[in-house]
């Protein structure tokens, strides 16, 4: 076998100049927030280091990571997958199949062990023994568990692996489970969407290529650099939020005049993502520059925190459905009607119950 | 020896057992066991759905207007077409007409989703079945510069572009991390390309790899992302405001022509490079017959693309509607999806359980009780299976019939029932590439055939792309800009009890929603998806489904490397996803899940 | 009873003697300011909370023109943070202040007596008793609710308000240091809006029973009780039973 070569020989090979690659790094670093030094490091990193073997695996998903991680513009799909990184295995896209398939993942935990970053899209269902998805004959939770023990990082793709996602949602029939609940001994790095920005993807991928480190993570495992502001924080049309100007019904000319989709349930004020700035498939729009409101999509279990055209979600106390609104004011009314009720039988009680100046006999 | 089924195959599981699990470059996860005798021909075929969601269980309560996106989930691979059957299901229920815009923008979206989806099937799941990247460094790229300059004009053709490419290709290889093309069946007597050939399309891989992702924009114009975009019941969310204050916040003429340029570049790469690359790539597998199945006995459409909003009566969508079976192409029977005696579907050999197994359940009436058990015969442990029992229950894909007959769907489908009409827009381009290779018609029913449909489809879509395009301007010229009708917006407004149905034409094939409606909650929701129908297991009766049929008969050249299964399996174009998250919305059946 | 301040028999000018009315000094200044104050801000901040679910009719015209929404949200952010600060005061009071000062922040679960008491007062409020007890401070079933609801409630609506404000004033702010922990307990900040407004609701109805409650006690009981919450003074009418 050859000897693996990295990141910058491959560029290059493929033309790119000394001068060109020195800028491409500051940029890179500039971009992050790195400064100066951090330019070096980008560099040194890109000029020394082998392509990271990368194991993506598939649970219970509908592939829309996978489809939008091919949409990455900058840096092109085929660039990471044919100069940044190795994709070794991925069933959605690879050549082999079957036990040719099998074979590699064996090969990448021997030959790579506590080197290769297992990336995972969809996630383990836990009803069935497992068997609500079957690879290889198997249960998909137990392939999981095998790659993740050799793994040097996981990275969960989207709010399937991340939270759980859509089959996750109540009643959650198969018991699907968000990966970091059975891969408990490594880092997971959360990349919640459904699915996530394609640049925010490769944003992530090439950052640990880069840098060698895993991202700086929020509180919920996220990678702060994408997910630590609301979509709402960055919106465009927040100023018509602030301005109390909203969307009142579809195509209204609150609508066609861009204003705020509060009203239409937008759930960006609840949503911490990079749609409003990075925007989606090369920043053409988001949802609400289209008009729609966001779902929440990176959001924990935002399937459950609907209607998504309501902006309070739909709460289940004693099995009927309602909002907090209509909860409160149902409370507030029951309990207005008992006053009112017992103040009637107070003042009859008062007027029928004679005593002397209405106190109470001396003892 | 062996077992003659109702649909005319002969079973024989006598010979070698050859097992494919994972199938890869699906969506999805599936398996796949075959027999061949002792010339390595197919004689039994297995095919088996190995994953299970339960989607439309998780959707009974909610609101209707919030199904497209949950469904939409269902599948990312064919992105939308699952939210635009829902809300066609909804509207369908709740009788509600959309603007004429709304029409041609979902139209839009539907097309866009065929183009884009039909290249990255060709190039990326399924161009490594009949191209050898190895191959292709061995490849003169002066000569393959001639080869692509004498099939298409596209202006990426040097002798220097192929060069540089070939460089590019061999440094990778020699790197020795193969990344996705690691243990790929490289130098098999089953490849055919001339390295050129593969060569050139190698390139075309990596430029449909860099334009898919353009193509999608189209979707983040209309529908704000792709994966997923957004729908509304009643329209689409996108409002237009060409020429008003504040058109910079709506669908304005930038936007307008940023979809019109995505349009032109579609025809022109269909034009120049898919349409070309498949009749090229065709020319060498002319003998390579094989994969027919069902297509050439009973295919299934329920057609998509009206012409003119809230219409989908046949003769209003652009693309066919109707079923054709036993190979009868003379006689097109119309396709009711509200007869309970037409579509049903069977559970004997899925993983679920009816009273009465025998018998089939229209969707509107559909249950679902999940039941995992193995055949007698199958061999290894419930969650460590080595080979399946085909007469007992197998796949978690439940067994779909139109009048109990097996049907395929999909691009070949589509098309078959399009050229049986007659009608000039499929038969006169069938015709054409037909010729050009010099095969009969016979031909198409095939693997290559369904590759050359969805191939054909595209370049068609890409047209009918600007057909509405045209149109939409068209209706806004006339003074109508509105995108969404909201007079049935508030629940309040629905009746008690209603039901609908929606449908489409997915990438894949015949894609059908069922809804039941009970006070302004979602009572009971069915799907029936393209690759229920074709990766359907046996049924009661012992008619095989279209993938299992497809890979009848054909002949190995090594057991032990499945190219040509991939290659059958993948003219499909497989969605697991899509046909295994099918369960009914009844109760009482979630006991049944439990943790073992 | 002993601290008492007997009022005395004092003739007026008719020379009919006055009824013998006994008073208590129960609530202090700062307590009696501190009450008013938080009323206000709490009638601020239900207005406004609930303004900002459920926002009025769009403004026409240009946003630049107009901030609605950030009036609103202004009058809320400074409403809560007056809240949180003067709730900390009345922490401080309890310390310093009388005995009855610290009784809305704990509850004598330990105590037979007091179960007794909230027994008899349920009763009284569902007429079964002929007569009520008189109390200097809070009669038992009240101590309850205004632990329980009222203080339990408000400190709910400020560690989840603060939470809320901290999503806006982003991960580097005071608010997020302090209470971030909350998105530990709830990942999406959705439930957190959930529940703050559920707990709008539970202070609403409180209010409701409270105004309600002081009310009728006050003609009831023949204690006084609004006009303690101004004087500070609690006035029985009525001879101990």
């Amino acid at each position: 076998m050859a000897v693996a070569e990295t990141f910058y020989e491959v560029i290059r090979r493929q033309g790119i100049t000394r001068r060109s690659f020195t800028k491409f790094c500051s940029l890179t670093a500039a971009s992050m927030g790195l400064g100066a030094t951090g330019a070096a490091k980008v560099a040194q990193a890109l000029e020394t280091k082998p392509r990271v073997p990368v194991i993506w695996m598939h649970g219970l998903e509908c592939t829309c990571c996978s489809e939008s991680f091919i949409r990455s513009a900058h840096p092109l799909v085929k660039d990471v997958v044919l100069s940044m990184i190795s994709l070794d295995y991925d069933d959605t896209i690879m050549a082999a199949a079957g036990f040719q398939a099998d074979a590699i993942l064996k090969e990448t935990r021997e030959k790579y062990k506590g080197q290769y970053i297992l990336a995972v899209e969809g996630n383990p269902p836990l009803n069935e023994g497992g068997m609500f998805c079957i690879d290889g004959g198997r249960p998909f939770v137990e392939k999981l568990k095998e790659m993740a023990a050799d793994a040097s990082a996981v990275i969960a793709w989207g709010a399937c692996a991340s939270w759980g996602c859509v089959q996750a949602a109540k009643p959650n029939p198969t018991q699907a489970t968000p990966i970091d609940k059975v891969i408990t001994d490594k880092p997971i790095i959360k990349v919640p969407g459904c699915p996530p920005i394609a640049e925010v993807m490769t944003g992530v991928v090439t950052f640990i290529t880069t840098f060698g480190r895993l991202p700086e993570l929020d509180r919920q495992g996220r990678p702060q650099m994408f997910y630590s502001q609301r979509i709402h924080d960055k919106c465009y049309r927040r100023p018509h939020f602030d301005a109390g100007q909203f969307v009142e019904q579809w195509d209204d000319e609150n609508a066609r005049q861009g204003r705020c989709l509060y009203k239409m349930g937008c759930k960006g004020p609840t949503t911490y993502n990079a749609c409003s700035t990075v925007r989606w498939n090369n920043g053409v729009s988001f949802p609400i520059q289209s008009g729609h409101g966001c779902i929440g999509c990176s959001e924990d279990g935002f399937w459950d925190k609907g209607p998504f055209y309501k902006r309070l979600s739909n709460i289940h106390p004693f099995g009927i459905e309602a909002n907090a609104d209509k909860v409160g004011m149902a409370v507030v009314g029951a309990v207005g009607v008992g006053v009112a009720a017992h103040a009637a039988i107070t003042a009859v009680t008062r007027v029928t119950v004679k005593h002397d100046d209405k106190a109470p006999p001396k003892a | 020896m062996g077992v003659q089924t109702p649909n005319g195959f002969n079973l024989d599981n006598s010979g070698k057992r050859v097992v494919v699990d994972p199938v890869t470059r699906i969506e999805g996860h599936m398996r796949v066991e075959v027999n061949v005798d002792s010339d390595n021909v197919i004689r039994n075929a297995v095919s088996t759905g190995t994953m299970w969601r339960g989607i439309e269980v998780i959707l009974r309560g909610r609101d209707p207007r919030d199904a497209w996106a949950f469904t939409e989930r269902i599948c990312g691979v064919c992105t939308g077409t699952h939210a635009l059957t829902s809300v066609r299901a909804v509207e369908d229920a709740l009788q509600i007409r959309i603007p004429e815009n709304a029409n041609s923008i979902r139209n839009i979206m539907q097309l866009t989703l065929q183009v884009h989806d039909h290249i990255v099937h060709f190039y990326h799941l399924h161009a490594l079945d009949w191209v050898d990247v190895v191959s292709a460094l061995s490849a003169d790229p002066k000569a393959t510069s001639a080869l692509a300059q004498s099939i298409s004009p596209w202006p990426l053709s040097s002798p220097g572009y192929f060069k540089d490419l070939q460089g590019r290709l061999k440094r990778f290889v020699d790197s020795g991390q193969l990344g996705p093309f690691k243990n790929g069946y490289w130098g098999s007597k089953a490849y055919r390309l001339p390295p050129e050939a593969n060569l050139m399309a190698v390139a075309h891989y990596l430029e449909a790899l860099d334009f898919q992702k353009d193509i999608v924009k189209i979707h983040t114009i209309f529908g704000g992302k792709n994966p997923h975009p957004n729908w509304l019941v009643g329209g689409v969310p996108c409002p237009i405001n060409v020429d008003g204050v504040g058109g910079v916040g709506a669908i304005n003429m930038e936007r307008l022509n940023y979809v019109a340029e995505i349009i032109d570049r579609s025809i022109t790469f269909t034009d120049q490079v898919y349409l070309p690359d498949v009749q090229a790539i065709g020319s060498f597998y002319k003998d390579w017959l094989y994969g027919g199945g069902l297509s050439g006995k009973s295919v299934l459409a329920y057609g998509d693309i009206p012409e003119n909003a809230n219409d989908y009566s046949a003769k209003n969508l652009l693309l066919p509607q109707g079923a054709i079976i036993d190979g009868n192409l003379n006689e097109i029977h119309p396709v009711d999806l509200r007869n309970s005696n037409e579509i049903q579907e069977f559970v004997a050999h899925s993983w679920y359980e009816y009273p009465d197994e025998t018998k089939g359940l229209h969707p509107w009436d559909g249950v679902t009780v999940p039941n995992y058990k193995l055949g007698p015969n199958a061999k290894g442990t419930k969650t460590n299976i080595e080979s399946l029992d085909e007469s007992g229950k197998y796949s978690w894909i439940k067994a779909p019939r139109w009048k109990g007959h097996a049907m395929e769907v999909g691009p070949l489908a589509r098309w078959i029932v399009g050229y049986a009409q007659a009608k000039p827009e499929f038969k006169e381009p069938v015709d054409k590439l037909l010729k050009d290779l010099g095969l009969p018609t016979a031909a198409l029913f095939s693997t290559l055939g369904r590759t050359a449909a969805r191939a054909l489809e595209c370049q068609w879509a890409a047209y009918k792309l600007k057909h509405f395009q045209d149109k939409l301007i068209a209706t806004i010229k006339a003074g109508d800009s509105s995108t969404a009708n909201v007079d049935k917006w508030e629940p309040s407004t629905w009746p008690s009890e209603v039901k609908g149905v929606g449908f489409t034409e997915a990438p894949r094939g015949a894609l059908a929603h069922w809804i039941k409606i009970k006070d302004t909650k979602i009572e009971n929701y069915q799907a029936v998806v393209p690759t229920t129908w074709n990766g359907s297991p046996r049924d009661p009766q012992g008619n095989i489904g279209a993938f299992e049929a497809s890979l009848m008969n054909t002949p190995m050249v090594d057991p032990n490397q499945p190219v040509e299964i991939l290659r059958t399996l993948h003219s499909f174009d497989p969605c697991l996803a899509c046909s295994t998250h099918v369960m009914s919305a009844d109760g009482q059946e979630m006991a049944k899940v439990t943790v073992r | 009873m002993n601290i008492m301040a007997q009022v005395g028999d004092i003739s007026d000018s008719h020379g009919e003697k006055a009824v013998a009315r006994r008073t208590v000094y129960v609530y202090q200044a700062p307590v009696r300011v501190w009450h008013w104050l938080n009323a206000l801000c709490m009638v601020t901040l239900f207005v406004t909370g609930y303004l900002i679910a459920s926002p009025p009719e769009s403004v026409t015209g240009e946003a630049y023109d107009h901030f609605q929404m950030g009036y609103i949200r202004f009058a809320h952010f400074a409403a809560g943070q007056s809240m949180a600060a003067l709730f900390l005061l009345r922490i401080y009071w309890a310390f310093v202040g009388n005995a009855h000062a610290s009784q809305i922040f704990y509850v004598p679960v330990w105590r037979a007596a007091f179960w007794r008491g909230v027994l008899h007062e349920i009763r009284w409020y569902a007429f079964l008793e002929k007569y009520p007890k008189q109390y200097v401070g809070h009669n038992p079933l009240a101590h309850l609710m205004m632990f329980g609801v009222f203080t339990l409630g408000t400190l709910f609506m400020i560690v989840t308000g603060f939470a809320l404000y901290s999503e806006g004033a982003g991960r580097e702010s005071w608010q997020y240091k302090i209470f971030g922990w909350v998105f530990s307990l709830f990942p999406n900040s959705q439930d957190v809006h959930t529940l703050h407004h559920l707990g709008m609701w539970a202070l609403v109805t409180f209010t409701f029973l409270h105004i309600y409650a002081a009310v009728r006690e006050d003609i009831m009981s023949r204690q006084s009780m609004i006009s303690s919450m101004i004087s500070g003074e609690r006035q029985f009418r009525d001879e101990e039973a």
